[in-house]
């Protein structure tokens, strides 16, 4: 399987959900705890992965992010959506996780069993090999671009984030997003064509 | 001699179906921009449910967390 990256106007894409790849539910306590896990744990889940570059560390994180959440329920005020609460969490831990000397030594595993895990029971050794192979460059491209852009991108993916939201997790205004949203583009498709 | 003609319609059938399947297999993706790739790979990506099995046994261990605002407010 081919990839490709074209420069042409964004159109929002449905969100689309199949058997395979649906979220296990598993039950939690207490239930608004349940509610937000079933909810937004996909979306933490994934920008856990890509900036770490690990599943194993991506589920640790994912772990201590709810875990987090459910010590400072009380704390939340409702002045941000739960979903900008839990990435603004994701994003201290996964920074301060990529800073400490642990994980610049700790190089990422290659998880098989997490890729084999990532696609249904159902569906043939090519599509396991399709879906490791193009998150791997995914991975790779990421992590060939700096930080900011990185993040940005990865924000932006969440179709559920506005561009103001994407800017107060960045730190920055709506209007610096967009201008820098082209660049991180650019720069992300560029290092995509190298990986191929 | 319906049934030889309705045989080979059956094979034909299976045959185009499996090169339409072999041909989905190898159609290349296609993206209009960085973010939807990163919206079609995180649509592959489920959370191992690992995840919420360890979730489950580390709060049964915490103390109840304070009510939060709407909590206290709904409640009285």
């Amino acid at each position: 399987m081919s990839a490709l990256i074209t420069e042409t106007p964004v159109e929002p894409a449905p969100e689309t959900s199949s058997p395979a790849t649906a979220v296990q539910r598993v039950p939690l306590e207490p239930p608004e705890l349940e509610a937000i896990y079933e909810e937004h744990s996909r979306p933490i889940f994934y920008l856990a992965l890509r900036m770490l570059g690990d599943p194993t560390q991506a589920e640790d994180a994912t772990h201590d992010v709810f875990l987090k959440a459910y010590r400072k329920l009380g704390e939340f005020k409702g002045n941000s959506s739960i979903r900008t609460w839990l990435y603004r969490i994701t994003i201290n831990h996964c920074q301060n996780l990529l800073q400490t000397w642990h994980r610049r030594n700790i190089h990422g595993t290659d998880d098989e069993t997490f890729w084999e895990r990532a696609v249904g029971p159902g569906d043939s050794p090519l599509r396991v090999l399709e879906t490791k192979e193009l998150g791997q460059r995914i991975q790779k491209s990421l992590d060939a671009l700096p930080e900011e852009y990185r993040l940005l991108l990865l924000l932006v993916a969440d179709e559920k984030l506005s561009y103001d939201e994407v800017g107060a997790l960045t730190n920055q205004s709506s209007d610096a997003v967009r201008g820098k949203l082209h660049r991180a583009r650019k720069t992300f498709a560029a290092a995509f064509h190298q990986t191929a | 001699m319906s049934q030889p003609t309705s045989r080979l319609n059956q094979r034909q059938r299976e045959e185009v179906t499996s090169q339409q399947q072999g041909a989905q297999n190898t159609a290349a993706l296609e993206f209009a921009a960085a973010e939807e790739m990163l919206r079609h790979d995180a649509g592959q990506i489920p959370v191992p449910p690992a995840v919420a099995e360890r979730l489950q046994k580390s709060v049964a261990s915490e103390p109840a967390p304070p009510k939060s605002w709407w909590q206290r407010l709904l409640k009285g």
